[in-house]
């Protein structure tokens, strides 16, 4: 689905990665974490395609348009209504504006936006808003999820529901997911496998953790299973480790 | 509602105080025989080949200035070298009275209607053209960035992050170019013109004709205050997805 094999990624001449390799599988969500400053954003950036690698390679088995993207900033366009923005991606890939339209009210729905269609951005609230970007994205059908800390700005009731929403539509449609998360916990409930990536600069994955727990998944149910208490003990002191080692 | 009051207050005080016979009615007629003169001026059928000149210049002014200097704006907003030779005439025409050029239009044009265009188009362009160019620069890169990262081109970008963007800016600069195209064409008539509302205002100066001023004044004040209505309307409407549109308008 996705392999990357031994990248280098920087700014200029200065390495932010270096020797990173990590694979999604298909209809796998993987989470990666680590330290601020480790280059998360920047090695999902390069995924992306919107940076170039200094070496390595990064391998799709798939076409770039399959790919779907969610940073944290929502970038809606405040003069298109929700409905429009949802099918923004859908009418640059050709779609005829009917279609679209109608695809996009289907997606938005699905997302609990029901006859809020014909409002604009500043008429919704952040999570909703949160909605509107899933949708646009979703809609193009993505086989890859990138996604940059993409609930970051909502608070944590919200989060929680908007990440079950997603969680239940990736796993239904089977869609892969690559997330980037300063936030431990989550990356646990929502993941199949969690990567740290070790301080920067010159960061690379320190250590890969598969996550057992079984899907369909409650996100928040799972936070129960004595296992993960465990899991997230071990994940918090590597972490600490790793910010350490860089430290010293 | 109360802003017409108002207006209306005023008119009925100046009424009031000119059949007191408290201000002199030559210098300041009251309103109603403002309204006949300009009723008679309109009526009289001489009025219209004056009205033509000036709407004429102070129209086509607005129009090619705001194409002018909307395309300029553009061009310098996305091409660094125009933006460079572009930039100091600019400044430079912004910080003059542009008006002073008007004497150099007759002499480069003459007095008929295209000093009078030109003048217009000047005073227009120049201010479109830094409400474009400011415009494009204000653009929220967030929005390019997720117009691209959908697969979008310079025409998405154009149609649906740059355009609209820019229509916010351009729309509050229109209500001020309108003033301006009309300036410009009033003013080039003042110099030099055989036409125009310019021309009557200049002989009805030289005469002291204070009825006739203030019928002119009241018949341009009323052709403004009708294009300032369209241009809320338009606004109003592609607008209408900013949180509110008021204030400064």
């Amino acid at each position: 689905m996705l392999e990357v094999r031994n990248l280098a990624l920087g700014y200029g001449k200065v390495p932010v990665l270096a020797g990173v390799s990590l694979h999604v599988a298909a209809g796998e969500f993987v989470s990666l974490v680590g330290p601020s400053g480790s280059g998360k954003s920047t090695l999902l950036r390069a995924i992306a395609g919107l940076l170039k690698p200094l070496s390595g390679e990064i391998r799709r088995g798939f076409p770039k348009e399959a790919l779907g993207f969610l940073f944290q900033e929502d970038a809606l366009l405040p003069w298109r209504t929700a409905r429009q923005n949802a099918a923004l991606g859908l009418r640059i890939r050709g779609w005829p504006r009917e279609k679209a339209l109608g695809e996009a009210e289907a997606w938005l729905s699905r997302l609990g936006l029901q006859g809020l269609g014909d409002r604009f951005p500043h008429e919704l609230s952040g999570g909703q808003r949160k909605r509107v970007a899933l949708a646009q994205v979703l809609a193009l059908r993505p086989r890859l999820l990138l996604m940059d800390e993409p609930f970051s700005s909502l608070d944590a009731i919200l989060r929680m529901e908007i990440t079950r929403d997603l969680l239940r539509l990736v796993e239904g449609e089977g869609i892969s997911v690559l997330l980037v998360t300063h936030d431990l916990e989550e990356a646990l409930a929502l993941s199949d496998r969690v990567y740290l990536l070790s301080q920067g600069p010159r960061a690379r994955i320190a250590k890969e953790y598969p996550v057992p727990f079984p899907r369909p998944r409650d996100p928040v149910g799972v936070r129960s299973d004595p296992r993960f208490g465990t899991l997230l003990k071990r994940l918090w002191q590597d972490l600490e480790e790793v910010a350490l080692c860089a430290a010293s | 509602m109360r802003r017409v009051l108002g207006v209306f207050g005023l008119l009925l005080l100046w009424e009031g105080l000119s059949a007191s016979g408290l201000v002199n009615p030559l210098y300041a007629p009251p309103p109603h025989e403002v309204l006949l003169t300009l009723w008679g001026f309109l009526a009289s059928g001489e009025a219209w080949p004056h009205l033509q000149a000036t709407f004429s210049a102070a129209l086509l002014g607005l129009f090619w200035g705001i194409l002018l200097g909307g395309a300029l704006g553009l061009l310098a907003a996305f091409s660094s070298l125009v933006a460079d030779l572009l930039e100091p005439v600019m400044l430079l025409l912004n910080a003059i009275p542009r008006v002073i050029l008007a004497p150099l239009f007759v002499i480069w044009l003459g007095i008929g209607l295209a000093s009078k265009v030109a003048l217009s188009l000047v005073l227009v362009a120049v201010l479109i053209f830094f409400a474009v160019y400011g415009g494009v620069r204000n653009v929220d890169p967030r929005l390019v960035e997720r117009v691209r990262t959908l697969g979008g081109g310079s025409l998405w970008l154009l149609r649906e992050v740059y355009l609209p963007s820019l229509a916010a800016w351009v729309l509050s600069s229109l209500k001020v170019a309108v003033g301006f195209a009309f300036t410009g064409a009033v003013v080039g008539e003042f110099v030099a013109a055989s036409r125009g509302l310019g021309y009557l205002l200049s002989f009805a100066q030289s005469t002291y004709n204070a009825k006739l001023s203030l019928a002119l004044i009241a018949l341009i004040v009323l052709f403004v205050l009708f294009l300032f209505f369209l241009f809320e309307r338009l606004e109003r409407h592609l607008l209408r997805w900013r949180p509110q549109v008021g204030g400064q308008g």
